[in-house]
C-alpha cells in the first residue's frame, strides 16, 4: 500500500546546515498499512459541495491574479535576471542565488496560484494521504456565499490501516465555515491517522478550522493542510497535537489576496518519547496581509519536538505583516526542543517579527506560583492541565472532550470536565 | 512630478579598489595533489603537515558542495590559483618591503595604525606574510605573535601547533575548511601566556592582490589563562573581472578566566568568493567577543562559531552585514552551549540595497550539559528599496531543561514615522535617512576601536541622493 517511508516531510523552503537535523524529515510509516477510509462527517446536507470546487475556486482567482500582473509594471530586478538558464554564472553583477532564492524568483515569475499551491508536509505526503484517503473521495464543504456553516469529522484510529480523510473548504465571498477535525484512537491499537486538508477562502470569507489530536501513544498522526486566501479573506486554525506517539503536521498559506490573514493557534503537549513534528509556510503575496503564527508548548518525559515556522514575504505584498512566537517549557531533562522561525523577505514595505522562549517557568513566575505553596514540579504540571482544559473549553464536539479527558488519564495529568 | 524614493548610495570602495601590480610567482591554477606537494614543499615543513593537506584534499575531492547557502557554481576551481607569492620575504620593517608592497600598505594605512595605536602588526600580501613586527613591551611580557608558518619551524611551537592546528576546524567540517587544509599559506599565530594583559591590540592585514587567486591564510592564537587579548583583523582586495576565493580558518582557544575579543572588518572586492571559516574554545570563565562587519564580497559564507566548553564561559557576538549590488552575503553565528551556567549574547544587523541578497544564519545549540545557561539573539534587518532581499535563518536546538534562551527578529524598511519626527525637527528627508542608517549601525562600530569605527563608517558611507517632494 504505497510507500513505507515518506520522504521530504515537512522541509523548510530555505534549508540551513543539515548537521541540525531540521530542514526536513523521513517518516518511517508502520508496515503492511490497509486503507481504512472510516470517516466520520456531521454536517449539515446542504453544506456538501461538489468534487472540483476548490480547482474551479483557485483557477477563477487565477483569471484576477493574471489581471493584476498585467496592469502593473514589468519587473526587472537583477534576481529575476538570476533565473535566466542562459545567464553566466560567473556574471558579478547578478546575485548568485541559493536554491530556494532561485525557486521563489521563478515562482514568482510565474505568478501561477496552482502551481504555487502546497500543503504544509510536502508533496510526497501529500500525496500518500490524499491516496490512503481514497482517490476522488475527498469530502467537500463548501457553503453558499454569506452564509455561516459548520461541520465535524472525526477520524479514529482502526487498528493496522492508515485512516485517512481528504477534506476540501470552499468558502466563497462572505461566507464563514468552521470545521473541527479530530483525530482520536478511543479502542486500542495502532496504526496512522491523518487528514488532508485544502481550504480555499474568498473574498472576505472567514474560515474557523480546529484540529484536535488526542490519540495514544501507539498511533501516528499526519495532519497536513493548505490554504488560498483570496481578497479579505480570514482564516485562523487552531491546532492541539495533545497525543500521538508521533505527529507531523504541515500548514502552508497562500496569501494571495490584498488583507487576507491567517492566525495559527498551536497549543502541544509531549511525553514519554513523543515526536511533535510542526512546519509552517505563510506566503505573503497580496498587500497588507496578515499572519500570527502563535505556539506553545510543553515537552516533557524523553519527547522531542521541532517546529519550525517561514514567514515569507513575497515581493508585492506592501505593508504585509508577519509573527511568529514560540513558548516551549521544557519540564524534563531529556526533552530535545528545536525551533527554528525563519523570515524570508523580498519587500522592503512589510514588517517581519519572530521570536522564540525556550526554557523552564519564568523565575518571576515560579516565584509568585511557590508563594502560594505551589512547587515548581506543580506550576509546571500546571501548564499541561491548562493546555487540555483550554482545549476543552474551545471544543463543543463531545467526542472530542471525551478524547482529551482520556489522554489526561492516560498522562496521569490533573484534569478536571469542563463546560464549554 | 511623481515622488522618488529616496537612495542610499553603494559603499564607496575606491580606496580599496587598487593595485600596483602582480606578485611574481604563482603555481598553476587548479588543484592538484602536486600543487598541494608543490606548497608544503616551498615551505620545507615537517611531514605530519604534508599528510594533513593531501589528507584535506582527499575530503574535499569527496565532499559536495552545500545546497543551502548562496550558490558557488560561478567559482571554478580550475581558474584559481591557490599559491601566489609575493616578490619579498618577510620583514620587520615596512622601509625593507618592496615599493609596490609598501605603497599598498601605506594607502590602506596599516603602518599608522601601528604607530598610532597597535602593539603589533602583521600584514599578508597574497599567499605570505610580507611584515611581521611587535613592540619590544609585548615581546618582554612573553607574548608570541609571528607567522604561523615561523612559528611551526621553531622547535618551542611546533609541538603546540600540531596539538591544536585544526583541531576547531576540522578539514572534515566542510568543503572549503577542507580545501583550506590542503592549501593554506601564511597566517597568524599569537601565544598569550599566563595572566597577561596586552592593552593594546595586535592586528593581522590580509591584501589579496593577485587576479584570479586564493588566499588561505591560518590565524591560531591561544590564550591562556586569565590572560586579555584584543586582535583585529583587517581584509581587503581590488575588484576584477574573475572571480576569487579566500578560505582563510582562525581557531581561538580561549583558557579559564581569560578574554580575547577578535575584531573582524571583512571589505573584500565585489568578485570574492569569501569562504571564510571561524572558530573558537572557551574554557570554564572565559570570554570570547566577536565583532564583525562583512562588506564587500560576490558570495559570502560567515559564521563565527563560539563553543562554550567551561562552566560560566561567556560569548558576545555583534555583527553588521552589508549586501548591495550583486552580492549574496549569507552571514551570522553559531553558539555551542556546552557547559553549565554559561552564556552567549548575540546581536546582528543587515542591510539589503541595490538589489542585493543579505541573509542571517545561526545555530544556538544547548547540548544537556549547560544546565542553567543563557543566550539571547537579536537580529535585525533593513531593507533599503524593493528590489532587495533579507531573510532570517536562525535555529535552535535546545537539550537542557534549565535553560533560557530568547531570540527577537525583525525585517523592514525605515520607518516613515521615524522620518517624519525628524524631518518635523526641521532635518532634511535626506539627512533623516543617513541618520536612522548610521544609528542602525551603530551598535557595531561603537565596540570597534575608534579608527575602525571611522573605516567602518567610510565603509557605509551611506550618501543619500534622489529628488523628494
Amino acid at each position: 500500500m504505497g510507500a513505507d517511508v515518506l520522504n521530504n516531510v515537512n522541509a523548510m523552503p530555505a534549508p540551513t546546515w543539515h548537521r541540525l537535523g531540521m530542514n526536513e524529515t523521513a517518516v518511517e510509516l508502520p508496515e503492511g498499512l490497509s486503507f481504512a477510509a472510516q470517516v466520520e462527517v456531521e454536517a449539515a446536507a446542504e453544506l456538501i459541495g461538489e468534487a472540483g470546487a476548490f480547482d474551479a475556486a483557485v483557477a477563477a482567482l487565477q483569471e484576477r491574479v493574471d489581471a493584476a500582473r498585467a496592469a502593473g509594471p514589468a519587473d526587472t530586478r537583477a534576481i529575476l535576471k538570476a533565473v535566466d538558464p542562459d545567464v553566466d554564472p560567473a556574471d558579478l553583477d547578478i546575485p548568485a542565488l541559493s536554491t530556494y532564492e532561485h525557486k521563489a524568483a521563478r515562482q514568482e515569475m510565474a505568478n501561477n496560484v496552482a502551481e504555487a499551491f502546497e500543503c504544509g508536509m510536502g508533496e510526497q505526503a501529500t500525496a500518500w494521504l490524499a491516496e490512503a484517503a481514497g482517490k476522488g473521495a475527498a469530502t467537500v464543504f463548501a457553503p453558499a456565499a454569506g452564509k455561516h456553516g459548520q461541520a465535524t469529522v472525526r477520524i479514529a484510529g482502526v487498528d493496522g490501516a492508515a485512516n485517512v480523510a481528504a477534506i476540501d473548504v470552499v468558502a466563497p465571498a462572505g461566507a464563514t465555515f468552521d470545521l473541527t477535525v479530530s483525530l482520536d484512537s478511543p479502542a486500542a491499537g495502532s496504526g496512522v491517522v491523518g487528514v488532508v486538508l485544502r481550504v480555499f477562502a474568498g473574498e472576505n470569507a472567514h474560515v474557523n478550522v480546529t484540529s484536535v489530536h488526542t490519540l495514544d501513544e501507539t498511533w501516528m498522526a499526519l495532519d497536513d493542510t493548505g490554504i488560498v486566501c483570496d481578497e479579505g479573506a480570514f482564516v485562523t486554525v487552531r491546532h492541539r497535537m495533545l497525543g500521538a506517539g508521533k505527529s507531523y503536521t504541515g500548514l502552508a498559506t497562500d496569501l494571495r489576496g490584498d488583507l487576507s490573514r491567517v492566525d495559527v493557534d498551536t497549543r502541544y503537549l509531549a511525553a514519554g518519547q513523543d515526536v511533535r513534528d510542526f512546519n509552517y509556510i505563510v506566503r505573503h503575496r497580496g498587500k497588507k496581509t496578515r499572519c500570527n503564527i502563535d505556539a506553545n508548548g510543553a515537552l516533557m518525559g524523553e519527547s522531542k519536538k521541532v517546529l519550525r515556522g517561514t514567514i515569507d514575504l513575497v515581493r508585492g505584498c506592501k505593508g504585509a505583516e508577519g509573527t511568529e512566537r514560540e513558548t516551549v517549557l521544557l519540564v524534563d531533562e531529556r526533552v530535545e526542543n528545536k525551533t527554528i522561525p525563519v523570515i524570508l523577505c523580498d519587500e522592503d514595505d512589510v514588517a517581519g517579527n519572530h521570536g522564540a522562549t525556550i526554557g523552564h517557568v519564568a523565575a518571576d513566575q515560579l516565584f509568585y506560583l511557590k508563594c502560594r505553596g505551589l512547587s515548581q514540579e506543580a506550576a509546571e504540571g500546571l501548564f499541561a492541565t491548562a493546555t487540555l482544559e483550554e482545549t476543552a473549553l474551545a471544543v463543543e464536539d463531545e467526542t472530542v472532550r471525551a478524547g482529551v479527558g482520556r489522554l489526561a488519564g492516560r498522562l496521569g495529568i490533573p484534569y478536571q470536565e469542563v463546560e464549554g | 512630478m511623481a515622488k522618488q524614493r529616496t537612495e542610499v548610495a553603494d559603499i564607496d570602495r575606491s580606496l580599496y579598489d587598487f593595485s600596483y601590480g602582480d606578485s611574481t610567482e604563482k603555481l598553476e591554477a587548479g588543484l592538484t595533489p602536486e600543487i598541494v606537494r608543490e606548497i608544503s614543499e616551498k615551505k620545507d615543513e615537517p611531514e605530519w603537515m604534508l599528510q594533513h593537506r593531501l589528507k584535506s584534499l582527499e575530503i574535499y575531492r569527496n565532499m559536495p558542495t552545500s545546497d543551502w547557502g548562496p550558490s558557488i557554481a560561478g567559482l571554478d576551481m580550475d581558474n584559481i590559483v591557490t599559491y601566489v607569492k609575493p616578490n619579498t620575504d618577510q620583514k620587520s620593517d615596512w622601509d625593507s618591503l618592496p615599493d609596490d608592497v609598501k605603497n599598498t600598505f601605506d594607502r590602506l594605512g596599516i603602518p599608522e595604525a601601528e604607530r598610532s595605536y597597535l602593539a603589533g602588526v602583521g600584514a599578508q600580501y597574497d599567499s605570505e606574510l610580507v611584515y611581521h613586527n611587535m613592540q619590544d613591551t609585548a615581546s618582554r611580557m612573553g607574548i608570541v605573535y609571528s607567522g604561523i608558518e615561523e612559528a611551526l619551524h621553531d622547535p618551542q611551537w611546533e609541538p603546540l601547533i600540531r596539538e591544536k592546528f585544526m583541531t576547531l576546524i576540522p578539514p572534515t567540517d566542510h568543503k572549503f575548511a577542507a580545501l583550506h587544509g590542503a592549501v593554506w599559506s601564511g597566517g597568524s599565530f599569537v601565544y598569550v601566556p599566563k595572566d597577561t594583559k596586552l592593552d593594546f591590540p595586535l592586528q593581522s592585514y590580509f591584501r589579496l592582490n593577485a587576479k584570479g587567486a586564493g588566499q588561505f591564510e591560518h590565524t591560531l592564537i591561544i590564550v591562556e589563562d586569565g590572560a586579555d587579548l584584543h586582535f583585529i583583523e583587517g581584509c581587503s582586495a581590488p575588484k576584477y573581472n574573475v572571480a576569487n576565493l579566500h578560505a582563510g580558518a582562525v581557531e581561538l582557544f580561549v583558557g579559564k578566566n581569560a578574554h580575547l575579543r577578535y575584531s573582524t572588518i571583512e571589505n573584500w572586492s565585489k568578485n570574492m568568493y569569501n569562504l571564510n571559516t571561524k572558530r573558537s574554545t572557551c574554557d570554564e570563565g572565559g570570554s570570547i567577543e566577536w565583532v564583525s562587519g562583512s562588506f564587500g564580497s560576490h558570495v559570502g559564507y560567515l559564521y563565527p562559531m563560539s563553543i562554550l566548553a567551561g562552566r560560566k564561559s561567556t560569548c558576545t557576538f555583534t555583527g553588521i552585514t552589508f549586501a548591495g549590488t550583486g552580492q549574496n552575503l549569507d552571514t551570522g553565528c553559531k553558539v555551542v552551549l556546552a557547559a553549565p551556567e554559561t552564556s552567549a549574547s548575540i546581536e546582528t544587523k543587515s542591510i539589503s540595497k541595490g538589489g542585493g541578497v543579505s541573509t542571517f544564519r545561526s545555530s544556538v545549540v544547548a547540548t544537556p550539559k549547560a544546565e542553567n545557561s543563557a543566550c539571547s539573539v537579536s537580529c535585525q534587518s533593513l531593507m533599503l528599496d524593493d528590489h532587495s532581499r533579507s531573510d532570517t535563518i536562525p535555529a535552535m536546538d535546545i537539550r537542557c531543561k534549565h535553560v533560557d534562551i530568547g531570540h527577537e527578529a525583525t525585517i523592514g524598511r525605515i520607518g516613515d514615522d521615524k522620518v517624519f519626527y525628524l524631518m518635523s525637527r526641521g532635518i532634511s528627508e535626506e539627512e533623516a535617512r543617513t541618520m536612522i542608517v548610521n544609528g542602525f549601525a551603530d551598535p557595531v562600530s561603537k565596540e570597534l576601536p575608534l579608527e575602525y569605527a571611522v573605516e567602518m563608517n567610510n565603509l557605509i558611507k551611506l550618501e543619500m541622493e534622489g529628488a523628494i517632494g
